[in-house]
């Protein structure tokens, strides 16, 4: 592979040529039918010049180098690309469950068809069970060679337009909470599987609820032992964050401080002293997420180094968002139509702004980012009385 | 100052928010979303009920604090009715409207009354709305060139309008002590959890600041009206902040149900968003208190 120097100038020249320019406007105000398509084309686009998936194994279509991941992120940003919103947590997740727990014949079924346009949705949270993951009640029931699963699961974004699904579900009711859950892939045509929209703060509906009944699924497609899915999800979340925070970093340092920059009134003494403030609090992610990529790929990452990099960035987005809701003054305020295929950084301010306390809760609230950072950083005992 | 508004007031407050609530509550809001020109049958009634219109804030103080009363009740309830805009009016137009100079707007959608505009120099100006209806009933304004000077419009203006916010972090303190108490992770209520317990004691705090420095100009637009558009400002300001550090928590403690519309915090969280961002946010508001007091600083209460 060529130097990183080298690639980036290859990158440079790809984004030149393919990244569209015009797609911050015609997102902005696109059905979900048209969205799903400019997602499959740019994936497609990406997919092809070896840029959707270079984090996966060489076998698989990936295997770039950690170095030059960290390029071709960096320029995407700089190049203002679209996100791959809906291939997010096929790319990500899926593919690390099954790469690190999947059979060969999962794999064999299911990488390959991601490359060709599978979208994933997450069912894992529900009513009940949400930062407390482990109490989750949806049920698993053996039936011969099948298992037929009832419940409901909440905060599944993208559900409306998912082929699959990642499934946590209790199969002994008896065992302890974290002993009795097992991890399935399941195809969301499957009958007995409803989707709702949920409509949220900013208008739209990309979060759904998942309602489960009397949904069967082959023994084929657990993944990991029956009742140890709490143990396989464990080891395959959280092994993407680095190069996941990686990007989003970079995408809030590009386009996110760039525009505020752009926003900020000349001579404003105020404005300019806290935009100081953020170039200096980005410059502070980039630094940690460059560090956790490295560490992660060495086997040297610290038990906390995602959590204070997961609570080091949603709350820097807040914080910036807000500024820019407040610099666009009314036009940030009125103009209420955000990009889809963006980041947090859309520049549909008081949308982002909105958006942004979505990135405290999901994917371990703060709270439980900072008990990791205690209990495993620091290595404070765990606080009295909890189950 | 005042530590407490008057016992009338406080009843009037509570009258209020019983009004508001037999009126039916939060489904006026969700009713004057879907349709803005309903706003003034969903709101006149219920405070002319209340007597709402007889109030002369700026003739006395007792006024003045049952406007105030009758602002935070409105915040409280999410009325869908600019209650203090109508509360504050000045001359023979039907409410007044604290705009910027560049880019006037104001949540005004759906209602047909006569608009008088104070810029934050405090200049006077007719007022008329443009252009559509955008989220929030925020109306982009055309404005006159101005003429007459009221420093008490301004800041009567700024001061009722953080009293309607109030009402509002209230509300959002109260739905959050609710939810932490009732949802159960780890096998006991988020309330058990000193971590939920000390993320709503720094919004408590906040929300108490504010209360207090809202009385202060309250108090000080009559008592002190040379210093009523200074203290104006401070409060506004500290109401922008107070206004994020309540909504950050109340938001994160009810996790991601907080902002489906399913829960009543994310309607609350959705209409505080023009309050808190109209005329000015908080570095724009700073700046103009920091021009205005320079280093001689607020009066307060202990200047000799």
């Amino acid at each position: 592979m060529t130097d990183p120097q080298a690639f980036r100038e290859q990158v440079r020249a790809w984004c030149a040529e393919h990244v569209p320019t015009d797609w911050r406007a015609t997102q902005a105000d696109t059905s979900e039918t048209e969205f799903a398509a400019f997602q499959q084309d740019w994936f497609a686009t990406l997919h092809a010049a070896g840029y959707a998936v270079p984090h996966w194994p060489a076998e698989w279509g990936g295997g770039m180098s950690m170095a030059h991941q960290v390029v071709l992120y960096s320029e995407l940003a700089a190049h203002d690309a679209p996100r791959l919103v809906l291939a997010f947590v096929g790319i990500h997740h899926a593919a690390s469950t099954l790469l690190v727990a999947g059979t060969d014949e999962q794999r064999r079924r299911h990488l390959p068809a991601i490359l060709d346009g599978e979208i994933w949705v997450q069912g894992f949270s529900e009513p009940e069970a949400g930062s407390d993951l482990a109490s989750l009640r949806t049920t698993a029931r053996r039936d011969g060679d099948e298992f037929v699963v009832n419940g409901q699961k909440l905060w599944a974004s993208g559900g409306a337009h998912a082929d699959w699904c990642l499934l946590l579900a209790r199969t002994d009711p008896d065992a302890p909470k974290r002993r009795g859950i097992s991890y399935f892939l399941m195809d969301m045509r499957s009958p007995g599987v409803t989707v709702r929209p949920i409509r949220n703060a900013l208008g739209d509906s990309h979060f759904c609820e998942v309602f489960l009944n009397d949904v069967r699924i082959p023994e084929a497609n657990l993944i990991g032992a029956e009742n140890a899915g709490w143990q396989v999800a464990q080891a395959t979340l959280g092994a993407e964050r680095g190069m996941t925070m990686l990007e989003l970093a970079e995408r809030l340092g590009n386009a996110g401080l760039r525009w505020l920059a752009a926003a900020c009134p000349p001579g404003d003494a105020v404005a300019a002293d806290r935009l100081a403030g953020f170039e200096i609090e980005i410059a502070g992610l980039r630094g940690l997420c460059a560090d956790l990529v490295e560490r992660s790929h060495a086997g040297t990452a610290g038990a906390a180094g995602a959590s204070i990099v997961k609570l080091y960035y949603s709350e820097l987005l807040q914080r910036m968002t807000d500024f820019g809701a407040e610099l666009g003054g009314v036009a940030a305020h009125t103009v209420l139509t955000k990009p889809q295929s963006s980041g947090w950084e859309s520049g549909s301010w008081v949308l982002d702004f909105i958006g942004s306390w979505e990135w405290t809760i999901p994917g371990g609230a703060s709270e439980i980012q900072r008990t990791i950072i205690a209990e495993r950083g620091l290595g404070l005992p765990r606080e009295p009385g909890v189950a | 100052m005042i530590l407490e508004l008057s016992e009338e007031a406080l009843e009037y407050g509570r009258e209020a928010r019983r009004a508001f609530a037999a009126a039916g509550g939060d489904e006026l809001l969700l009713a004057a979303e879907a349709d803005p020109a309903r706003r003034a049958e969903l709101g006149t009634s219920v405070l002319a009920g209340l007597g709402a219109w007889e109030l002369e804030p700026y003739a006395d103080a007792e006024s003045a604090e049952a406007a105030a009363a009758l602002c935070r009740a409105a915040g409280h309830a999410l009325l869908p009715y600019p209650v203090a805009e109508r509360l504050a009016r000045v001359g023979d137009t039907d409410a007044l409207l604290v705009v910027a100079d560049t880019n006037p707007a104001a949540p005004i959608g759906g209602l047909e009354l006569t608009w008088t505009a104070v810029t934050l120099d405090g200049r006077l100006h007719t007022a008329a709305p443009r252009g559509p209806v955008h989220d929030g009933f925020v109306r982009e304004l055309e404005l006159d060139a101005g003429g007459q000077q009221s420093d008490a419009a301004l800041a009567m203006g700024l001061v009722l309008g953080c009293w309607t916010l109030l009402g509002m972090l209230d509300r959002a303190i109260e739905l959050t002590v609710a939810h932490v108490r009732l949802r159960q992770q780890f096998g006991q209520p988020l309330a058990k959890f000193q971590g939920a317990q000390f993320q709503l004691t720094d919004a408590e705090v906040e929300r108490s600041g504010l209360e207090m420095l809202a009385k202060y100009a309250l108090w000080s637009g009559h008592a002190a009206p040379e210093d009523a558009v200074d203290d104006a400002l401070a409060l506004r300001a500290a109401a922008i902040e107070a206004a994020e550090v309540v909504f950050r928590v109340c938001h994160q403690l009810h996790g991601a149900s907080g902002f489906c519309d399913e829960t009543t915090l994310s309607w609350v969280s959705r209409y505080s968003q023009p309050l808190r961002r109209l005329p000015h946010g908080l570095s724009a508001t700073r700046e103009l208190l920091a021009t205005r007091i320079g280093r001689r600083g607020l009066t307060g209460l202990y200047t000799p």
